[in-house]
């Protein structure tokens, strides 16, 4: 089973077990409800997981999304007062511009995506605190608060669904055009992409635009749904997206991966926050459980690990001649 | 006759003012295998980037059927008709051989179809004689060759008028470079132009057509294949050659201690070598890209952890899977990349130079004037030197350690000018008077028969010849383009 395919299904099979084992050490049997939080725990991540994913497979990182993340929460919150349709719509047009720009700036100066990512994100800040005066906006608009958590056949919501959605479309986007072959040719050798004739600047500049739309949108979902925008979200959501993007199978030296890889890890990273939540665990063992899976799939992906293998194998050999 | 697909007016492009490529003119006809010949920046490979539009050229203009075309990129040139078989491999390993071959394809529709995409892959797969190969296989899992045969069947499958192929046989083995030429034959019936770049000059009178011969960027003959014999063809590449290598200088009684290579393979680049070389001398390893010959160099120095085989300096065995043991036996290994494997370009050249030792200050004053460095300059950092001063401080950081025992160099002077040559070969040979074992891979037949006392010439990953004087330029070349079995 290929790298990319193995990593994800691996984390998610691991979680899903520990997380049907959880009522043997609790005593309390599974609710839908449980399952319901922890599809709400993915809708709150799953946008920033595919936005950071779909930049790492080709060999980017896109350190600006939850800056985004920020101000496309605080640009939904305002805009949406009187129409949660229009205010999720600024957020995702404020989101594409960013990322174009972006994407603009990396693609024709030939800079590295993580210092231009990282004034973004620093500068996005600024505007976020801009816009709300430093403070809190409170989203007064009950019936989208409302509406975007209610339960959708007993474990989804609108939210959910529509994170599931956007995973379902980058995947079909990526799975049934010559894009997804492009992004990770693009990751994997960029050279032999351009020699080959990939448009390598054009794809760079779509990518960090879809990536500043997808952390936009699941700003504004965000907000929406704690009925208030914060100037400042800290950087746990990125660290959280970093996590599920690896566990998605996506390699850090680009080339590698896939929305369903993203998916199940993104879903991964859910369920383990859920099933300490389950189980009374402190908040803080989650962590733990991040670095833990975390580190071991950082292991499996590492080159160093590779080549000492490769070297076992060679010295048997001699040892065999 | 009707009128030629390609023509080529008067191309010509400088580097920094150094002109590589002089006012060349060639034709290729619909169906017609035209090779380009030539040593080692005659200008071959200018010539293939400005028609696959990778470099615009300064002056002349290029027609495909009779019109002028602006080749501005590569993908212009691709809608123009124009595929490449790159020199450095231009398929990602991360992907399939299926998507490979769709990637860059103007012509692949944007949605995929896969079963159709598929099933034309596997044709393809099949003409040019690699059905064992899946088209949903990872790029990735394949070999050298095969990523090769990869690389060449994308580009036949692309429609195209011309193809151009860049020493595409250099790291295949015999067999496939057959399935290779029949490919290409193949190609040329169906009314493509092929242009054809290799070193191996049997196989270019085998396959082409015609064959075209620059030197120093100008066009120095154009002929038909079956008036040329690989002799003829070579005294066109080399123009007069005075070089010959000189009886063997004798070694030196009192310095007996060696580096002793035997039976060093390397998977997939080094069949077998076993070399015996004795301090004070310095080796010459003769080979083109893909021979082996930089291979044994890096396997000795500890960067090829798959090689075995037995190693031993000063009659002690030499760890040498890992750069740090083959450094603590004595080894040292100047790359034949600078910027990537050896230097901090952006340290001054006194830490450059002293960067392996304990003795700073003194040792780099000495040191540079060893190498021929101006001592203002210590402070500057290395970036800032020309390519051969850049090569000086390179060289010049394994001289005087009393450490190291035997010297490696792969290409030793890529890149220098003439003066920065002369200062590096000096450098060399002071090396060995000390006592230290010498041995360097080159291509360059100048430096080759210049510096080498014995002269190995090597390719397909095994040695053709073991030279102690008495053999020139035109030997060298033969076997390095032919080999043994074709002499």
């Amino acid at each position: 089973m290929r790298q990319e395919r193995l990593v994800p299904a691996a984390a998610l099979l691991l979680v899903v077990v520990a997380f049907a084992l959880t009522p043997l050490g609790t005593g309390v049997p599974l609710a839908t409800f449980d399952i319901y939080n922890a599809l709400q725990g993915f809708a709150q991540i799953g946008l920033l997981a595919l936005a950071i994913g779909l930049t790492m497979i080709a060999g980017e990182f896109d350190l600006s999304v939850v800056g985004t993340y920020a101000v496309g929460g605080m640009i939904a919150v305002q805009a949406g007062q009187s129409s949660a349709v229009l205010g999720l719509l600024a957020a995702v047009v404020a989101g594409a511009v960013i990322g174009a720009v972006q994407g603009g700036l990396i693609a024709w100066l030939r800079v590295p995506s993580v210092p231009v990512t990282l004034a973004a994100y620093i500068a996005l800040l600024g505007l976020a605190y801009a816009i709300s005066g430093g403070l809190s906006v409170t989203f007064t608009n009950r019936d989208a608060t409302l509406w975007v958590d209610q339960t959708v056949a007993g474990v989804f919501s609108p939210r959910s669904l529509i994170t599931l959605a956007a995973f379902g479309l980058a995947a079909l986007v990526l799975g049934g055009t010559r894009l997804g072959a492009e992004l990770r040719a693009i990751g994997g050798d960029r050279r032999a992409s351009r020699v080959a004739g990939v448009r390598v600047d054009r794809r760079l500049v779509l990518l960090f635009t879809t990536s500043g739309t997808l952390a936009a949108l699941g700003g504004g979902l965000l907000c929406f749904s704690f009925a208030s925008a914060n100037p400042d979200p800290g950087l746990r959501p990125l660290l959280i997206a970093a996590v599920a993007a690896l566990l998605g199978g996506v390699s850090l030296a680009g080339g590698r991966g896939n929305p369903w890889g993203l998916l199940a890890g993104a879903l991964a990273v859910a369920l383990l926050a859920q099933i300490v939540a389950v189980a009374y665990l402190p908040d803080w063992s989650t962590q733990l459980f991040y670095a833990a899976l975390l580190a071991v799939i950082v292991a499996i992906d590492s080159p160093g690990l590779r080549r000492g293998i490769d070297r076992i194998r060679a010295r048997t050999r001699t040892a065999e001649a | 006759m009707t009128q030629p697909l390609v023509v080529i007016d008067a191309l010509a492009r400088s580097f920094a003012g150094v002109p590589a490529v002089r006012e060349v003119s060639l034709t290729v006809g619909a169906g017609e295998i035209h090779a380009l010949c030539g040593h080692n920046g005659a200008g071959k490979s200018t010539v293939v980037k400005m028609l696959s539009g990778q470099l615009t050229p300064d002056a002349g203009r290029v027609l495909l059927a009779g019109e002028e075309v602006d080749l501005r990129s590569r993908q212009v040139a691709q809608q123009l008709g124009v595929a490449l078989v790159d020199q450095e491999l231009s398929v990602v390993p991360a992907l399939t051989v299926l998507e490979n071959m769709m990637l860059g394809d103007i012509d692949a529709p944007l949605i995929k179809r896969r079963r159709a995409a598929a099933e034309r892959c596997r044709e393809i797969l099949r003409d040019i004689g690699l059905e064992r190969l899946r088209p949903g296989q990872l790029v990735s899992t394949l070999s050298l060759g095969e990523r090769q045969l990869v690389e060449i069947a994308k580009a036949l499958s692309q429609r195209a008028r011309v193809v151009i192929l860049d020493e595409p046989t250099a790291t295949l083995s015999e067999a496939e470079s057959q399935t290779v030429f029949a490919a290409v034959r193949r190609v040329a019936a169906r009314g493509c132009a092929v242009i054809f770049v290799s070193h191996r000059l049997p196989e270019v009178l085998e396959l082409c057509d015609t064959v075209t011969v620059l030197r120093d960027g100008r066009r120095v003959t154009t002929a038909p294949a079956a008036e040329l014999t690989v002799e003829r063809l070579i005294v066109h590449m080399l123009g007069e050659t005075p070089h010959r290598l000189e009886a063997s200088r004798q070694p030196d009684p009192d310095l007996t201690h060696a580096l002793r290579i035997e039976h060093l393979r390397v998977p997939g680049r080094l069949a077998d070598f076993t070399l015996t070389a004795r301090a004070g001398r310095i080796y010459a390893l003769a080979g083109q890209l893909g021979s082996g010959a930089s291979d044994v160099l890096r396997a000795v120095a500890g960067l090829h952890p798959t090689a075995d085989g037995s190693v031993e300096l000063r009659d002690r065995a030499v760890p040498f899977r890992s750069p740090v043991g083959a450094a603590r036996a004595g080894i040292a290994f100047v790359s034949n990349d600078r910027k990537g494997e050896g230097l901090f370009l952006d340290q001054s050249v006194a830490r450059n130079l002293t960067a392996t030792r304990l003795h700073k200050a003194r040792t780099a004053r000495s040191l540079a004037a060893r190498a021929g460095l101006p001592e203002d300059r210590l402070a500057d950092p290395v970036r800032a030197l020309s390519g051969g001063n850049q090569q000086k401080v390179f060289v010049g950081r394994s001289l005087d350690r009393p450490d190291v025992h035997a010297l490696l160099l792969d290409e030793p002077t890529r890149g220098v000018d003439v003066g920065g040559r002369a200062a590096i070969h000096r450098l060399l040979r002071d090396a060995a008077d000390a006592g230290l074992v010498v041995v360097f891979a080159s291509t360059e037949l100048e430096e080759l028969l210049e510096l080498g006392d014995v002269i190995l010439t090597m390719r397909d990953g095994r040695v053709v010849e073991t030279y102690q004087g008495g053999t020139d330029g035109a030997a060298l070349m033969r076997d390095m383009t032919e080999g043994k079995d074709a002499a």
